[in-house]
């Protein structure tokens, strides 16, 4: 039995539009034809820039401090630049920039497994296999004419790469593991670009004849993948690290700046979902020496990068969402570690579709427990692609069956769009 | 065993050990004096009569180690970090991670804590229930609020912003003029113990600075950062005048991509031919607790590592948090394991494996030594500061 891998993106064209909500919906598509206007709606693009704190953030360290509580452990909480709006005080720079962002309070995943919380923080679904945020949005936001794959993902070590589930091979990640080029991104050595065209030729054509038998979802992926090279290496010099002092000085010489600028590059360059991986929150031992060594590091270069959206129009179009897979336990082991915790956590998000300066929900005294608007992974993924113009409680089409692109159950957190 | 009885017992325990040679070997505890939460570190002033421990609960307590009073001293914002009391006796000087320096009077006066009369204990079950069920209800503690076994407080005289950040340690210089502090602004910082103002500020560290001790012929004081880096200052002319490679007390994770390490205690000989930092080495998953817990030992003039000191079994896994160098040419080491419970180790300076090895009921966070240099004192993370005798 075979699964379905891919889907035929012109035959749901229509269908795709149907579901995009309001007139963003239509932006990229190939339709488009007028120069000026493209360009303008190309510039409006809705894209994703995914922070993922890989690990689990502590919300007592970052979103949700509760300094002189029996759990607060010793971090305390500051101002931001939203009146009346504290977070812990790790995060100098974004307190400055809170007016961008929004904070969710209130999130319990009911569980404390890191593959479990994940599958619920990116499909917003329990069980069964989802895409992920990122190939979502490379479907349903991606222009057919994209420079760039639509989800690329950076990370610096490896992670599981399964991401678009029944959307298929084109909507998976494009894993980058740093700023390099992906591997094989050359032309072979002999082969010249008049060989490579021919070449390239006569596999669409046994492509075509093979798909005619009834294999297309598999000719389809593999024509992806094709494709997705051959916008990487029309692309190559994005991917050789060529960075500025100027730029390198601003975010930081280590792998976390030298990422961050890679992905503002990325989406300036046509990207649509870029997600970027920051490692170390998984804080069973050392939990507060560890949160200020990487929280210092996050605070400082997402700052950066959310300066440059901000700066060059794109944050009215970019979805910025600052996630873990869960949070850590209020209980401070013996090791100075805090544990997994899915039971009440918070995450912070801004730019594209969202009210700005927001707190939503809340926990209790001692955070142990969601005191007020519980919500989880599911309301999340339908507020990120509401935002983003998407209307989630519509259907996925493959190839015939429909299947909820949120889940039905569960509805956005309207008080925290625009 | 009644109370009585136990205070008896160990005054017993003291008085025949007193007579004794001092033996490692034979260390046994005491007494321990109980806190709601976990103790942080710990310190005893010269005297023996008191001794102080910070909590994650943000104050100090003082324990009178004769009759167990408990006081609160309550004027940080953040946890204590490290303690120290000043070359007369008179001062305690508390590093906090509120980034203030807190001076207290060792032997101040504190101010009794009036709590309203305790109910006598009810007999019947529906009322033993409705005591329970207020108990129950009774809101959690805030910081900076005593707790109920405390019999008074104590303010600090002064409390100082000594660092942009955690204050990681303050030690005195040996003639007690100066004491010196230091940070995760990574600077060090010289302060005059009188006036209390800053009279020099030491900057080349590019990573927090954990730790910093005066050389006992008070000429030099060295600073180790969370990289390892050591860095000796000649205190005259303000200078770095060299650095000591101290990296095998600091490892990378590669899977979580973080720096681990830092000095968590100096300590020089009396000499000053050597000295001592408790803190880790081998990591292999910090983000578990997954490394050795280690002193390293190192020779101050040749500026060079010498030798690891470590567990028998060679991979005790947790965090090495204090070590003391005692007059009769041992070195003591106390950690915390990556569970529960703790040890205290004796190591000749030759030899890496230690000759006695003694576990403790909880994880040892901060050990310190009274002037009889018989009696340890530990702060431990099960909330219990316990004296232990040799």
């Amino acid at each position: 039995m075979q699964r379905d891998i891919g889907c035929n993106v012109v035959d749901h064209l229509v269908s795709r539009r149907n579901f995009m909500a309001g007139t963003a919906g239509a932006l990229g598509f190939s339709s488009l034809t007028a120069p000026t206007v493209a360009k303008e709606l190309e510039k409006k693009q809705r894209r994703v820039l995914q922070i993922f704190l890989q690990g689990g953030v502590s919300q007592f360290e970052s979103w949700d401090p509760k300094p002189n509580t029996k759990y607060g452990g010793p971090t305390r909480k500051i101002s931001t630049s939203v009146p009346g709006m504290h977070i812990a005080e790790l995060l100098p720079h974004t307190a400055q920039r809170m007016h961008h962002l929004s904070i969710v309070r209130s999130i319990n995943t009911k569980v404390n497994s890191h593959a479990t919380s994940r599958q619920i923080m990116e499909t917003g679904r329990r069980v069964g296999e989802f895409p992920f945020i990122g190939a979502v949005a490379s479907k349903y936001l991606t222009p057919e004419n994209a420079p760039l794959p639509g989800y690329i993902h950076i990370s610096t070590r490896g992670l599981s790469k399964q991401s678009s589930a029944f959307l298929g091979a084109k909507h998976n990640e494009l894993r980058l593991e740093g700023v390099k080029p992906p591997t094989n991104i050359d032309r072979p050595k002999g082969l010249t670009e008049e060989n490579a065209k021919r070449r390239d030729a006569l596999r669409v054509s046994l492509n075509s004849r093979f798909a005619t038998r009834g294999q297309q979802a598999l000719t389809e992926a593999y024509n992806s993948s094709y494709e997705q090279a051959e916008k990487l290496m029309a692309r190559k010099t994005l991917f050789e690290g060529n960075m500025s002092d100027k730029d390198l000085e601003r975010y930081g010489k280590h792998h976390f700046g030298r990422n961050c600028i890679f992905a503002r590059d990325l989406l300036e360059n046509g990207a649509t979902c870029v997600k970027v991986t920051h490692h170390g929150y998984d804080t069973h031992a050392e939990n507060f020496n560890f949160h200020l060594e990487q929280l210092e590091e996050f605070d400082h270069t997402f700052c950066m990068l959310l300066d440059d959206l901000y700066e060059r129009g794109m944050l009215e179009n970019t979805l910025v969402m600052v996630m873990s897979e869960f949070g850590r336990t209020p209980k401070i082991n013996v090791r100075y570690g805090r544990d997994h915790w899915g039971s009440s956590f918070a995450l912070a998000i801004g730019g594209c579709g969202i009210q700005p300066g927001a707190v939503i929900g809340a926990t209790n005294k001692l955070g142990t427990e969601v005191s007020d608007r519980e919500v989880d992974g599911g309301h999340l993924f339908h507020t990120y692609f509401h935002a983003l113009g998407l209307d989630s409680t519509q259907d996925h089409d493959i190839d015939g069956r429909t299947i909820p692109i949120g889940d039905p159950a569960m509805a956005p957190i309207k008080e925290l769009l625009a | 065993m009644s109370d009585q009885e136990k205070k008896a017992e160990a005054k017993k325990d003291e008085t025949e050990t007193k007579s004794d040679k001092i033996d490692p070997t034979k260390i046994k505890k005491v007494s321990e004096f109980a806190h709601d939460c976990p103790l942080t570190t710990c310190r005893v002033e010269s005297s023996g009569h008191y001794a102080f421990a910070g909590a994650e609960d943000s104050n100090v307590y003082r324990w009178d180690l004769e009759s167990g009073e408990k006081v609160a001293l309550i004027g940080h914002e953040s946890w204590i970090r490290h303690l120290e009391i000043s070359a007369d006796g008179k001062w305690l000087f508390t590093s906090g991670w509120d980034g203030q320096l807190g001076i207290w009077e060792v032997a101040g006066q504190a101010t009794p804590i009036d709590r309203p009369k305790v109910e006598e204990a009810k007999t019947d079950e529906k009322a033993k229930k409705e005591d329970k069920k207020k108990e129950e209800k009774k809101p959690e503690r805030l910081l900076n609020e005593p707790p109920e076994d405390a019999a008074a407080t104590l303010a600090p005289t002064r409390m100082i912003v000594a660092h942009d950040g955690w204050v990681r340690a303050c030690r005195m210089s040996p003639d007690g003029k100066t004491f010196a502090t230091c940070g995760n602004d990574k600077l060090i910082k010289i302060w005059d113990r009188e006036s209390l103002e800053v009279i020099a500020t030491y900057a080349g560290h590019e990573r927090h600075v954990w730790h910093v001790a005066f050389h006992p012929a008070g000429k030099e004081l060295v600073s180790f950062d969370l990289m390892g880096v050591v860095k000796v200052w000649d205190l005259e002319s303000g200078k770095e005048v060299r650095t000591i490679d101290g990296g095998i007390m600091q490892g990378y994770d590669n899977k979580f991509a973080a720096d681990m390490g830092g000095a968590r205690e100096i300590q020089f000989n009396s000499d000053g031919e050597l000295f001592a930092c408790s803190g880790i080495t081998n990591v292999r998953n910090a983000f578990a607790g997954v490394q050795t817990a280690v002193v390293g030992l190192f020779d101050y003039k040749a500026g060079k590592h010498l030798r690891l000191l470590g567990d028998k079994g060679g991979d005790f896994q947790g965090i090495c948090w204090g070590v003391r160098f005692h007059p009769e040419g041992y070195i003591i080491g106390s950690a915390a394991s990556r569970g529960s419970s703790g040890v205290i180790w004796f190591w000749k300076p030759d030899n890496e494996k230690p000759f006695h090895t003694f576990k403790t009921p909880g994880g040892v966070r901060g050990m310190d030594m009274l002037a009889d240099n018989r009696r340890l004192v530990t702060a431990e993370n099960d909330g219990k500061l316990r004296v232990y005798t040799m």
